[in-house]
């Protein structure tokens, strides 16, 4: 049933195939979760792969425990299941359905070869690697990973509808949060308080690897160059700042808001560090609109606050990559002068998206903010998804 | 046929007849689950070095169909929904019911092609397809 959230998978595969096509490739072996999210659009949290053909249908091959979960939820009919049996092993099987693929043995194989900072990645493994390359001796193995990410690059409706109402799940969190706190309430109490509101709206999942929803508190929200703070036992207290950064899933779409708060009594450098980073984060958001870098955007920030005496208190650099599930951190292809990471010379597009992304951190006055929330670049500007207003929060 | 009668040779037409009387008379289709799928055994390292191959084929539990022979016989065109492959000692201990498929599958001492999960669900019945043929006199 077509809605506001469908998705043309069809036109997405005939784009890949076409793709493969130019790159005179036989078959395409998906590895990476965001290619299983992608084209599959289902989520795979068990070690998978699609075999994406030159014309039909892929097939999927996951751990046999969720086999029948991912085959009811995919769009694809062909879902398989590998496992620790004599020929169901996950190097046999993806040998197998390669070889259907291929004419005489000889071909290109589209495979996904890299590195990332980002652990479920799922990247190819030397191992898998090397037992293909040796069991398929007269095939061609071609990094094909920039086929997926250009093609992905460039959000469709569908998608960025399941962005907003993911980015809506995170807001009521924050609202659940705002009502429900206490002090003396530990971090991942809070944690919780916003993930039973996000559940109860739909959300599948607080789907970041760094623990789910991050909370900070006090010192924790300074940490230097720190934007990574998994919810610790840390109750917290009158005086101290508060950093709440949810995470929700829908369909796969992905919700990333962090909203600050400062617990009364608040001081007054408290206060300064408050309105420095709400100036700081509303120049930035105005400065997303096609045609713009993330180099562009890091030199005009640091430089403007620079000027202003607080640039020492920011992060240089003011976004991550975003995309279906497993689809995050290096923003658009593997073209820049640093080998899988973000291109800073990225040129913002109309419907691509991201995560505008700031850390504030003044360790010596153990306070620290951070801003996260997706963005579509619109024709002119961008769309900010997350509806929580910017300011700090003040809780008396 | 009786345990004073011969024991017939593993594989041949006779012993597959009377797999087949065996199947027939002792597993129902509520025995095997009424279920509709086909397989064929690959056996490897024969003792004649040739390949040998069994093909079974169920519609809602019952045996519709049972071939066996080698690269020459009709049986090498059946295509099915399961291939089991293994050596020879090891299908002659299943056909024994001396080790059951699950087990010889997870010590990958068979190699099933087809879809796991629905080869998972089937290995009981399979077993129980195991153990009517154990019933029959066979020299291996």
């Amino acid at each position: 049933m077509m809605d506001e959230y469908s998705i043309d998978h069809q036109r997405r595969l005939k784009r890949i195939q076409q793709k493969m096509e130019e790159w005179n490739l036989a078959v395409y072996l998906g590895s990476r979760l965001r290619t299983l999210s992608y084209v599959g659009d289902v989520f795979c949290p068990w070690r998978s792969f699609i075999i994406i053909p030159q014309e039909g249908e892929p097939i999927i091959y996951t751990f046999i425990i969720d086999a029948e979960r991912v085959r009811d939820e995919s769009w694809l009919d062909d879902v398989r299941g590998f496992g620790p049996l004599g020929g169901g092993h996950q190097l046999d099987v993806l040998t197998d359905a390669i070889t259907d693929c291929l004419t005489g043995g000889k071909a290109k194989i589209g495979v996904e070869l890299g590195l990332s900072n980002y652990l479920p990645e799922g990247y190819l493994t030397t191992e898998e690697y090397n037992y293909l390359t040796k069991k398929l001796p007269y095939a061609e193995f071609i990094n094909s990973i920039d086929i997926i990410d250009e093609i992905s690059m460039f959000k469709e409706s569908g998608e960025i509808n399941r962005f907003r109402k993911a980015s809506e799940i995170v807001d009521l969190g924050h609202k659940a949060v705002l009502e429900g706190l206490e002090i003396g309430m530990t971090e991942t109490e809070i944690a919780g308080l916003a993930d039973y509101a996000m559940r109860k709206a739909g959300s599948e999942w607080a789907w970041s690897f760094t623990g789910g929803n991050e909370i900070a508190s006090g010192y924790r929200t300074s940490y230097p160059m720190g934007a990574c703070t998994p919810a610790t036992r840390r109750p917290i207290y009158a005086g101290e700042p508060l950093m709440v950064d949810l995470h929700a899933m829908y369909k796969l779409a992905l919700g990333d808001h962090a909203h600050n708060y400062l617990i009364s009594p608040v001081s007054r450098t408290q206060k300064m560090h408050a309105k420095y980073f709400l100036e700081t984060i509303t120049r930035v958001l105005d400065l997303y609109a096609p045609g713009m870098t993330p180099a562009e955007i890091a030199d005009n920030i640091m430089d403007w606050a620079d000027l202003r005496g607080f640039a020492q208190y920011l992060v240089p650099g003011f976004e991550h990559g975003i995309g279906l599930m497993g689809d995050e951190w290096r923003i658009g292809m593997n073209d820049g002068p640093l080998p899988y990471w973000t291109n800073p010379d990225h040129i913002y597009k109309e419907n691509m998206m991201l995560i505008c992304a700031m850390q504030y951190m003044a360790p010596e006055d153990h306070v620290g903010f951070r801003y996260e929330g997706p963005i579509v670049i619109t024709k002119k500007g961008c769309e900010v998804l997350p509806k929580t207003p910017l300011e700090v929060t003040v809780l008396s | 046929m009786s345990e004073k009668q011969k024991k017939l040779s593993y594989l041949s037409q006779e012993w597959l007849d009377e797999v087949i009387v065996q199947i027939k008379a002792n597993l129902s289709a509520e025995d095997m689950k009424n279920v509709s799928s086909s397989m064929k055994n690959v056996y490897k390292n024969c003792p004649d070095k040739k390949i040998h191959y069994l093909y079974f084929k169920f519609e809602k539990g019952l045996l519709t169909e049972a071939l066996v022979g080698t690269d020459k016989d009709e049986v090498v065109s059946r295509s099915s929904e399961f291939q089991i492959h293994g050596d020879y000692e090891t299908f002659a201990l299943i056909s024994q019911a001396k080790l059951g498929a699950r087990s010889a599958l997870m010590r990958n001492q068979i190699k099933l092609k087809g879809n796991m999960v629905k080869a998972l669900r089937l290995a009981s019945v399979v077993d129980r397809l195991n153990k009517i043929i154990a019933t029959v006199p066979t020299e291996f």
